[in-house]
């Protein structure tokens, strides 16, 4: 790949807010922040006033599997790191002020738990996590690498560990961890500088280890107000330790058939228990386990169980809840510095946050006190107090009179060579309509608002419900009928379209449940399959469906488990079909036999072959309705891709890099200027689309059709080139290469023109009018359309009235009408996404005018964000300013540059002067 | 439009029309999914619980302290068609107390004796994470008895999700062994835990494939320095082919033998099989749910019955 792309996302949410079913949860030191992961591997921040108000501000992309676990990951407060933890073994460390993802990695073990520690190795700090999960040893990590520096391991019975502590003594001045393992020991080893030095990988034995009888430990905290006692609770009962001794203080079990799930210490005296049903209660220890009381051990070695101590508050939970599909996840936090937040937080299924300030104080009738919550939202109800309601990217054209909301868009396809986005929607419709036409109404104010029907669309009927996948073949591979859309649903069918007529051509009825996927086989296929599209369905079958044929050629079906991936075997006309128990079927395409079916390491084996023997066969753009879990497990998601191959960083490392980067050869340049990617959070969710805006590829764009325009003054790439490297002074290595690039590009056209002149010409003119007639749709300039919805998003609004009303009079741009999710992809295709609440965090307590909302760009987000825009939009507006049309206004507009015969002889030439110069 | 797709569509429609011909559609529908929800999830709930604590029962958690009251098994490890190795493990819950092996080198027809020190065991690992695995899937199970009411499909699907996840991974742990590259297993620890101590030619390794104990030996020799064939070190694997190379404190090594014993360890077989029928219950589960009417809308309801008629 070429190197550093600068990729901007814009995000259309909609109105439905992704769904966020929480599994953990953090509060960051300082009490502005909290960050929530949920159970399909997204990380929600959400920011906090002091008067206790939340509001949602980015969702963090990158895991593909359940977030386990969130810790903090930095001491100091002026950088906010966090490091989260997936099922799957994956670990990510964040900046939590711009979602950036700074360092992530992959172990084959999962955490449950992490906990940030510092150690001090003579004036220096440095961070260490501390990990405990699926595995019998605590891993101590690097904070920064996310390596693994070694492990403390256990001598006596080694086991998981369930729960741990970090017990911090300021009277030895030695640092203990504390764990319990699954089988009920307690586990104490030592941490100290001395062990902070070791280089080598040696294991680190525990202090000691001591049955305590506990298991299936939920959690153990230390006190810290004393520093004298431990709280370990256990599902069925809670106890209180001696923390020096660790010898038993007091037992309590739960009188009913409640679960606890966790505790903490909220005073010297005082301790907080919550239950899995997310219920919570404060309790008075006894005196037997204050230290400052005299009474304080005076029970040890007493078998005395039960005695329950005093309640001071039950917690209410919330009354009005909503069904929860799992119980909620509940933590404790107090600040450490002004205003001493006493916080308990709980995250539950539907996405919501509830905040209960804990009093210091007791009530006077403690039994009948119920403590009421302090603050409550959810990510829906933050999407639904938004005025105006953001944005889905059809929205204007699914609202139906009397009906609340829009048709969502259940799933989607771009179709970059049209600029054409393909909606299959929830009643079965599915939508054809130019991607930033539509993009440009729901994001901009313009004379297009009071257009109804706008901006020309076309509506394809026949799925009778929910449309759940859609598949324009022709993009993924030539060999496809130009022509043919594929389409499934929930109705088990899969139609196949003309996208130019609007016909529908063929119904395949052969699967018994609904179609989950659409996928296109590889190019080495034999013959007939090649003309097939793969289709999944949810009764665990998988159907060869050939388009030529108007057949399914084959059908493989009784799977006894969903279908998780299909690989493929062309060279032995096999299809490989793996089962989320793990298990694989080897199907014979020509005779449809099943050939095997393995588990365990064979299967795994078989997996693993076809992908050396076919790297990336299944293409990039074939599943892009598929939720987004799927996709970045493949990692086919085409733009996140892209991403990772360009480890795209901050911009200075980027202009650094490019020098290094771009020594060896220029591949051929096909990037798109504009990728729309339908994303889900979750598979019930809705659509909700991602505008990628590749700033070097519209810039190439632009200049590509600058030099193809028919123009008096004969411009080819090299007085281009000459012209703006005059003004560059030398021009700087990045536009050299973006000339080059721009050359590449044309020459590739004049190449293919050429070639096509003779046979095709008449054909392609044929075929052009037919499809401009048969859709109706409009005419319209794709690149400077893209260049237009682009520059009118980054422009700062409201900083400048002169030049806004330049902006709009004479260049033509358009002011938003709601603020402008964007989006800042880091490192491996991760990602941050402004939620489109972002605005009201910003300035929280103020009344916002719809101006204040809307202006002033995205300044003050983040400082990797404004450098971004700020380049993006110099470099544009650069291009711009050396166009013969430099404005969005006019009839350059409404047609893309063709071929004249002028243009070609102009072409020509320069093609000409191209070649003597290469010799 | 070709005639098969007209056929066809009169066909569901047909078929479609005789189904909304029965008016009391709706509600049975509806009482089908309560039934759903409060019998059929619980008795499945219920078998599940007692699949799963049978296979737990396999496992024999120690109780603290109480370790070595645990049943000691004795396995004979062999192959009928080589004798070069001969293994006698004993296996006391999760680890391995004794080992014995004998080893035939091919060249000097002289027999090595190996055994496990007296104050070390080793401990499999594999079993370990299943049994842990297990437990969890059951305290999930644990937390929805009888007496709990699931309200809604997706609830269900949520807990069968998290169940699955653990019996997935346990019975992953034991089908699939952790493929390490040479030098770990060289500097695993393995290699000092027998008496006499093993010479630097010969490498063992113990693991779980299925329900299968096995012993692996590799034969190692050293390549010369100056040797003029190509150095290329191999990856991770279960099992190295004769011919991997490997690198470990400056010397370079090849393997020159593999030899492969194992024996089947009856109580793992039925684990495994407490497993795979504990899955296929937790997926028909969630495919009732799934086809259940009230979940879904009438119509594809009535797509749903034509197909399941036609079929």
């Amino acid at each position: 790949m070429s190197g550093n792309n600068l990729v901007l996302p814009i995000v259309l949410w909609g109105r439905t807010a992704p769904t966020h079913c929480i599994s953990s949860l953090l509060v960051m030191d300082d009490f502005n922040t909290i960050i929530t992961g949920c159970h399909d591997g997204q990380i929600c921040l959400w920011d906090m006033t002091p008067e206790l108000e939340i509001c949602p501000r980015a969702m963090l992309f990158g895991h593909t599997a359940s977030i386990t676990c969130l810790s903090k990951a930095s001491a100091c407060s002026d950088k906010q790191y966090i490091v989260s933890a997936s099922e799957n073994g994956e670990m990510c460390l964040w900046d939590v002020n711009d979602g950036r993802c700074i360092e992530f990695t992959k172990l084959a073990c999962a955490h449950i738990g992490i906990q940030f520690y510092q150690f001090a190795i003579g004036t220096e700090r440095e961070g260490r996590l501390l990990c405990n999960g699926h595995y019998p040893e605590i891993l101590v990590v690097d904070a920064t690498s996310l390596e693994v520096l070694y492990s403390l391991v256990s001598k006596i019975s080694p086991d998981w560990i369930s729960s741990m502590s970090i017990i911090r003594s300021h009277r030895t001045q030695e640092d203990t961890v504390v764990a319990v393992s699954v089988t009920g020991i307690l586990k104490v080893w030592i941490i100290t500088a001395e062990v902070s030095r070791m280089q080598d990988m040696d294991p680190v034995f525990e202090e000691e280890s001591k049955p305590i009888y506990c298991q299936g430990c939920q959690s153990i905290s230390f006190c810290t107000f004393t520093q004298s006692s431990l709280l370990v609770i256990c599902s069925k009962y809670w106890r209180v330790f001696d923390a020096g001794d660790y010898s038993l203080l007091c037992s309590v079990s739960s009188d009913n058939d409640q679960a606890w799930t966790g505790g903490e210490f909220i005073a010297a005296d005082k301790v907080i228990i919550w239950t899995e049903d997310g219920c919570s209660y404060i309790y008075k220890l006894p005196a037997s386990c204050l230290p400052a009381s005299e009474h304080f051990r005076s029970d040890v070695g007493k078998t005395k169980e039960g005695s329950i101590p005093p309640l001071v508050y039950s917690i209410a939970d919330r009354s009005d809840k909503q069904l929860l599909i799992c119980p909620p996840v509940t933590r404790f936090f107090f600040g450490r510095r002004e205003p001493f937040h006493k916080l308990l937080i709980q995250g539950d299924s539907a996405g919501r946050l509830s905040l209960w300030g804990i009093p210091d104080t007791s009530p006077l009738q403690p039994l009948y006190t119920a403590l009421q919550v302090s603050s409550t939202v959810s990510l829906q109800e933050a999407f639904d107090k938004l005025t105006p309601v953001s944005a889905g990217i059809i929205d204007q054209l699914s609202a139906l009179p009397g009906k609340e909301g829009p048709i969502k868009v259940t799933a989607s396809v771009y179709i970059p060579s049209q600029g054409r986005l393909v909606c299959g929607r929830e009643d079965g419709s599915i939508i054809l309509v130019p991607a930033t036409q539509t993009a440009i109404v729901q994001l901009l104010q313009g004379e297009h608002m009071l257009r109804r029907g706008w901006p020309p669309h076309r509506t394809l009927r026949g799925h009778r419900n929910k449309v759940t996948c859609v598949l324009y073949p022709y993009q993924i591979s030539p060999r496809y009928d130009q022509r043919s859309l594929v389409s499934g649903g929930v109705d088990f069918s899969v139609i196949v379209w003309d996208i130019f007529t609007g016909e529908m051509k063929h119904i395949f009825c052969v699967h018994g449940g609904e179609i989950t996927q659409l996928i296109v086989p590889p190019e080495n296929c034999s013959t007939r399959v090649q003309h097939c599209v793969c289709s999944v369905a949810s009764d665990h079958s998988v159907g060869l469906l050939s388009l030529r044929e108007r057949k399914c050629i084959m059908l493989a079906s009784r799977h006894l488990f969903p279908i998780q991936v299909i690989k493929w075997r062309p060279a032995d006309d096999y299809l490989v079909v793996g089962c989320s128990d793990g298990s694989v079927y080897v199907w014979q395409m020509d005779t449809g036999a099943l050939d095997r079916c393995v588990m365990g390491i064979t299967a795994v084996e078989i997996l693993n072959a076809c992908d050396e023997l076919a790297p990336a066969t299944v293409d990039a753009l074939s599943h892009s309705a598929v939720n987004l879990k799927q996709a970045m497990t493949r990692r086919s998601l085409a733009a996140l891709k892209n991403m990772a191959q360009h480890k795209l960083q901050t911009l200075a490392t980027n202009l650094l890099a490019a020098d290094n980067a771009d020594k060896g050869n220029l591949p051929k340049y096909s990037h798109n200027a504009l990728v729309v990617q339908a994303m889900k959070t979750n598979l019930k969710d809705p659509d909700m689309h991602v505008l990628f805006f590749d700033v070097e590829a519209v810039i190439i764009q632009l200049l590509t059709e600058e030099a193809q325009r028919p123009n008096p003054i004969l411009v080819s790439p090299e007085t281009l080139q000459k012209s703006q490297a005059g003004a560059d002074k030398g021009g700087s290595f990045l536009a050299n290469k973006i000339f080059k690039q721009v050359k590449e590009t044309m020459k590739e056209t004049i190449k293919e023109h050429l070639l096509d002149e003779d046979e095709e010409e008449e054909e392609e003119m044929r075929r052009r009018e037919e499809k401009s007639k048969s859709l109706s749709l409009l005419e319209y300039n794709l690149t400077m359309d893209t260049a237009k919805l682009f520059m009118s998003c980054l422009h700062a609004w409201g900083l400048n009235e002169q030049l806004d009303g330049i902006c709009m009079e004479r260049l033509g741009m358009l002011r938003p009408h709601c603020p402008i999710s964007f989006g800042l992809i880091s490192r491996g295709g991760h990602m941050s996404l402004m939620l489109p609440t972002f605005k009201l965090s910003l300035a929280t307590g103020l009344k916002l005018t719809l101006t204040d909302i809307v202006g002033k760009g995205t300044y003050g987000v983040s400082r990797a964000v404004t450098t971004q825009h700020l380049l993006s939009i110099i470099s544009l507006a650069n291009t711009l300013m050396g166009m013969t049309n430099a404005t969005f206004v006019g009839e350059h507009m409404k047609k893309a540059p063709i071929f004249t015969k002028q243009a070609k002889h102009t072409a020509d030439l320069s093609s000409v002067n191209l070649a003597e110069k290469l010799k | 439009m070709n005639s098969f797709v007209l056929l066809e569509q009169l066909d569901s429609a047909l078929l479609s029309s005789i189904l909304h011909s029965s008016g009391s559609q709706l509600s049975d529908d509806e009482e089908e999914f309560n039934w759903l929800l409060k019998e059929e999830v619980h008795s499945v709930l219920k078998q599940l619980q007692d699949v799963l604590k049978e296979a737990s029962r396999r496992f024999s958690t120690p109780t603290p302290g109480l370790e070595s009251q645990q049943k000691q098994e004795n396995f004979i490890l062999g192959s009928s068609t080589m004798d070069q190795v001969k293994g006698v493990l004993t296996l006391q819950g999760e680890a391995l107390t004794q080992a014995d092996i004998n080893l035939k080198v091919a060249k000097s027809s002289q027999v090595l004796h190996f055994q496990f020190r007296e104050d070390k065991l080793w401990k499999l690992q594999q079993i370990q994470d299943a049994r842990n695995h297990v437990n969890q899937a059951l305290q999930l199970l644990g937390s929805h008895d009888e007496s709990y009411h699931f309200k809604t499909g997706a609830e269900v699907n949520k807990l069968m999700d998290a169940v699955m996840l653990q019996l997935t991974r346990a019975r992953n742990r034991l089908t699939t062994p952790a493929s390490m590259t040479l030098p770990e297993l060289a500097t695993s620890g393995l290699m000092k835990m027998f008496t006499p101590p093993m010479p630097g030619d010969v490498m063992v390794n113990f693991y779980i494939n299925l329900s299968k104990l096995c012993l692996t030996v590799y034969q190692l020799h050293v390549l010369p320095s100056n040797t003029t064939k190509n150095f290329k070190p191999a990856g991770s694997s279960v099992l190295h082919n004769p011919g991997a190379m490997f690198e470990l404190n400056n010397n370079r090594f090849e393997v020159s033998h593999v030899h492969k014993v194992e024996c089947v360890v009856p109580w793992l077989n039925d684990t495994l099989v407490f497993f795979t029928i504990s899955l296929q219950l937790c997926q028909q589960l969630k495919d009732k749910v799934y086809v259940c009417p009230s979940r879904r809308s009438h119509k594809v309801t009535q797509r749903l019955k034509a197909a399941a008629l036609i079929g």
